[in-house]
């Protein structure tokens, strides 16, 4: 079989399906060995995607269009899934807890196989139309992924957090394992800050490159107007930590709510309303 | 309240005629859509009022919270005793007793302490001893008062640019030139606004890659202001060309056809007419009439054209399709006419978007203003170290201490390399 990137990135699906399978029985068997072997893979698969990726970009250069790999639906799957590793990994390094792999790699792999393997999704490297040719295309999808992916990571921790929940009072096994909540508040905090920080950066880059391209920097289009709902989102949770002073629980919800609205702004928006970022469908 | 209402913006299309609404959503929900201008939701009034109150909000947020800032701000960090000092999240203390050099130890730790903290405020008699305050990154209170601003600016450049700019469009043939761009709004009026000089637009070039997609449509266009040629360029999607606060952008392109047909009348006298989309074709002799309805560039491998012919007062006339080499004769009045399509061309009409927005540089501003909030917010810590110290006879004690309210991290690792500064100090 000929090796083209788009193999290699399915392959990557199923070492990410085993990452968090590996994690999973960390979680449950709490063997430092597992735990080891499931960050082993998850390095290894980030490097594949990494390859495939580079190959991606390499191919687009042999078919004459020679671009980025970030212009279609695919491509920012993909780009997605590897941001969202790469965050899962700094976090992992920085708290060296590896249970908290189980509730990060699902969101890298469920990307991968939408892209790998749904019939919505064209895998083939598509040349760029006018409207693409720029090179804010790269600031802006990376910037805004950059924040998609913390807040898959956040939305992650929320869930931890409302898992471990009334841990106090019927303390089990698996639950002693997450990270403490003090611990589990503090990180989505943060992932949340470093999300919206690159999410605002995101929307300021589209704003510049509209403004360039089409000569308004606003157009109320379906999928500014969303990124602007879930920027609300966020920013409603910031304040209400740092003027209310909430924390923990309602955070966590907040900060799952948060991330039902990205994957709105970035699905949603593409299948269900029209607009000008149609690219983003096929 | 306004993340709930954009939402029904991006459910409904916007900016469609009235008569699409009509269409597809019956009468009921029509009129609902109509009154509360939801065809155009972002510049609804209500909409518009929403965005006043959430601006309103915001200011009024902010001023109530300016006193407590200013509090922070103002707040005096010497006002401490030294049960407080120990009180601090980062803190040690050294005791010194029984040694002869004390006031010579005393003047280094507190020379070290100077070198490694830069500036300092002082106050004596602090419970028998001298205190020392290192304070920085109280400005970072700030930060978020310039966010909020940002906001305003972006707001105000919008605002701005809406009552000082426009937007409009222009359809330009090659070679064709104007100085106007139109503008039409949602009721189909159409406005001309003057731009204060000419532009021409001399070629225009549209390129496709193998598999059909579109690759480049490039414009070249010349600036004519009081009838010299002043500035040539050409611009492409992604890079427009902007002359005295005017720009203009790669939009769209249509193809235009420019067609010569041969009339031959039924008296044996013949024209050849030129004729290009937008103009009329005329025989003022025969008071004939000629315009195109619609252009096929391939109808069987040659180009076709559906024309109407007519009466030059417009009372009588028809339409036919002309399709080339093969000739057609049409009867207008007591006259038949014998038509042949002698050849096709196409010519391209380059689309530009015109835009003047003099507000856009408060929304970048407002943007810059935005980053470097969050920056100063999220990173610039208010980091406060002291250093108490007080002698009396053969005793010397000394109590180091720290605060901050962002990332604790590095400012531990600070205060841990000041603490081991003094220890060695005091080890000696």
């Amino acid at each position: 079989m000929h090796l083209s990137s788009s193999y290699i990135l399915s392959l990557t699906t199923f070492v990410y399906l085993g990452a968090t399978a590996i994690y999973l029985l960390y979680w449950i068997f709490r063997l430092e060995k597992v735990g080891i072997l499931g960050t082993i893979v998850t390095i290894a698969g980030f490097i594949m995607q990494t390859a495939g990726i580079g190959m991606r970009w390499y191919e687009s250069y042999q078919l004459g269009y020679g671009h980025a790999p970030l212009s279609n639906l695919y491509e920012s799957l993909v780009f997605f899934s590897w941001v969202t590793i790469l965050v899962y990994l700094v976090v992992e390094f920085k708290t060296r807890n590896r249970v908290i792999g189980a509730f990060a790699t699902p969101f890298a792999c469920l990307a991968m196989a939408y892209a790998s393997f749904s019939p919505n999704v064209q895998d083939s490297i598509q040349p760029l139309i006018p409207a693409l040719q720029s090179n804010w295309l790269i600031a802006h999808v990376i910037t805004c992924f950059l924040g998609y992916a913390s807040f898959a990571v956040a939305c992650g921790f929320g869930i931890m957090y409302l898992i471990r929940g009334d841990s106090r009072k019927s303390s089990s096994y698996l639950l002693e394992a997450l990270p403490s909540r003090k611990t589990l508040d503090e990180l989505m905090h943060q992932t949340i800050i470093f999300g919206f920080l690159w999410l605002t950066v995101g929307i300021i880059t589209g704003a510049v490159w509209a403004n360039q391209a089409w000569g308004t920097y606003w157009s109320w289009d379906p999928k500014e107007t969303w990124s602007l709902i879930t920027w609300f989102v966020y920013a409603t949770a910031l304040h209400a930590r740092f003027v209310r002073g909430w924390a923990g629980k309602k955070i966590a919800y907040l900060s799952i709510i948060g991330f039902v609205s990205v994957i709105f702004t970035y699905f949603g928006v593409n299948f269900l309303l029209s607009g000008l970022h149609s690219y983003g469908s096929s | 309240m306004l993340a709930l209402t954009s939402i029904i913006g991006t459910v409904l299309p916007q900016g469609e005629s009235l008569q699409f609404y009509l269409e597809n959503y019956g009468p009921f929900y029509f009129k609902i859509i109509k009154t509360l201008h939801l065809y155009d939701t972002y510049h609804a009034w209500w909409y518009l009022t929403l965005m006043g109150l959430f601006s309103i909000n915001l200011i009024v947020c902010t001023i109530k919270r300016l006193p407590y800032t200013l509090r922070l701000f103002k707040r005096n960090y010497l006002d401490l005793s030294k049960d407080d000092l120990l009180r601090r999240p980062f803190k040690a203390k050294w005791e010194i007793t029984n040694r002869n050099n004390l006031d010579q130890l005393k003047e280094k730790v507190i020379n070290q302490f100077l070198q490694l903290v830069g500036k300092v405020k002082t106050k004596e008699d602090v419970d028998g001893g001298k205190l020392y305050l290192s304070e920085k990154g109280n400005w970072s209170y700030w930060g978020v008062y310039l966010i909020h601003l940002s906001i305003l600016v972006i707001f105000a450049g919008a605002i701005f640019g809406s009552f000082t700019g426009f937007k409009g469009r222009v359809m330009l043939l090659e070679g064709e030139s104007t100085d106007h761009a139109i503008q039409m709004d949602t009721h189909g009026n159409v406005k001309k606004i003057p731009l204060g000089f000419t532009l021409r637009c001399n070629n225009f070039k549209v390129d496709f890659y193998p598999n059909g997609a579109p690759k480049l449509f490039e414009s070249d266009l010349t600036i004519i202001e009081n009838g010299k040629e002043v500035l040539n360029r050409s611009i492409v999607v992604n890079s427009p060309l902007t002359y005295k606060g005017v720009t203009f952008y790669q939009s769209s392109y249509q193809s235009v056809p420019d067609l010569k047909i041969r009339i031959v009348s039924s008296d044996g006298e013949q024209k050849i007419l030129d004729l290009s989309a937008f103009d009329k074709g005329l025989w003022p002799e025969k008071r004939l009439l000629i315009g195109i309805i619609k252009y096929l560039p391939n109808v069987h491998g040659a180009p076709a054209a559906r024309v109407y012919v007519g009466d030059a007062t417009g009372n009588q006339g028809d339409a036919v399709w002309l399709l080339q080499s093969h000739d057609r004769e049409i009867q207008v009045g007591k006259d038949t006419f014998r038509l042949s399509l002698i050849s096709a061309k196409e010519k391209f009409m380059t689309g530009l978007q015109v835009k003047k927005d003099p507000g856009v540089w408060l929304v970048w501003l407002g943007c810059a203003m935005m980053i470097l909030g969050f920056g100063i917010v999220f990173w610039v810590g208010h980091k406060r170290i002291w250093l108490w110290i007080g002698q009396d006879n053969n005793r010397l004690e000394i109590i180091l201490a720290g605060q901050t309210n962002k990332n604790k991290v590095s400012f531990e690792k600070e205060f841990e390399k000041i603490k081991e500064a003094i220890n060695k100090q005091v080890g000696e």
